[in-house]
């Protein structure tokens, strides 16, 4: 099968698919809706991120929304091992990875794991604290959501580059 | 040293006040990837994410009036609660 075949499976598409939102329309020769699709899940993947910050990508605090959240592919795994490796450290009493109070920041034990050491008066008001701050209440909602919905959308933008002759395409573009 | 500044993708926005507002991007996108789906010709592809987007914030608006009739409205008058 031809890599830019319309018909049947595509594997090739399917890949290209899974590595970016849209790159499966480009191996399909198809251009302009590559583009259309990339753009719509980056402005929710992005614009999640945006709104929520890192904390709305969480594998292990929020992980039924992550298991959304992945299906966007390589970007939203990348972003979950940054936020738990970079944005995250130990708490010196139970040990539990989690993100920071305001009034902590991140330094290293003598066996060299990252803690949370609680910042002195003098240190708060020089500006230091956590390197992101946790998200909650609606911001974290709608940032989780936002970044789902990527997810969700890009299942539909897969599934369509793997079989692209399944999908009845309408000239009038559908019922929205 | 970190520091407590906003951080843009790192830190949540305060968008608190006007969170409902935050609707009209996320439609915008759900639309953007929906259309090119499902649009024929690419050319009409403008107007049907414009159309998109306006469908689903009227009917998200629809949905939070009936919401607020419901609550506010019908069950106070079905249920009627004892005064405090």
């Amino acid at each position: 099968m031809a890599s830019g075949s319309t018909e049947g499976l595509n594997p090739v598409a399917a890949l290209a698919a899974a590595a970016v939102p849209g790159a499966g329309y480009l191996v399909l020769k198809r251009p302009a809706r590559a583009l259309g699709a990339f753009a719509g899940i980056m402005l929710l993947f992005a614009g999640g991120l945006f709104i929520g910050g890192i904390d709305a990508v969480d594998s292990k605090e929020d992980k039924i929304w992550f298991y959304g959240q992945a299906l966007v592919g390589p970007i939203a795994l990348g972003i979950d091992y940054a936020h738990q490796n970079h944005f995250k450290a130990h708490d010196p009493d139970s040990n539990e990875l989690r993100s920071g109070y305001p009034n902590e920041t991140i330094a290293t034990d003598a066996q060299g794991n990252r803690v949370w050491r609680e910042l002195s008066d003098e240190e708060i008001a020089q500006g230091m604290g956590p390197p992101n701050k946790k998200g909650v209440g609606r911001m974290n909602e709608i940032g989780q959501l936002s970044c789902t919905l990527a997810g969700m959308m890009n299942l539909i933008v897969f599934l369509d580059a793997l079989l692209p002759t399944v999908w009845t395409r309408r000239e009038d573009g559908g019922n929205a | 040293m970190t520091t407590l500044a906003w951080t843009p993708f790192i830190d949540p926005i305060d968008a608190n006040a006007v969170w409902y507002l935050l609707l009209i991007p996320i439609a915008l996108g759900i639309a953007l990837a929906f259309k090119a789906v499902r649009v024929g010709d690419m050319k009409k592809y403008p107007k049907h994410v414009a159309m998109m987007t306006a469908q689903i914030i009227t009917g998200i608006v629809l949905l939070a009036i009936a919401s607020f009739v419901v609550i506010d409205t019908l069950i106070p008058l079905l249920t009627p609660m004892p005064a405090p």
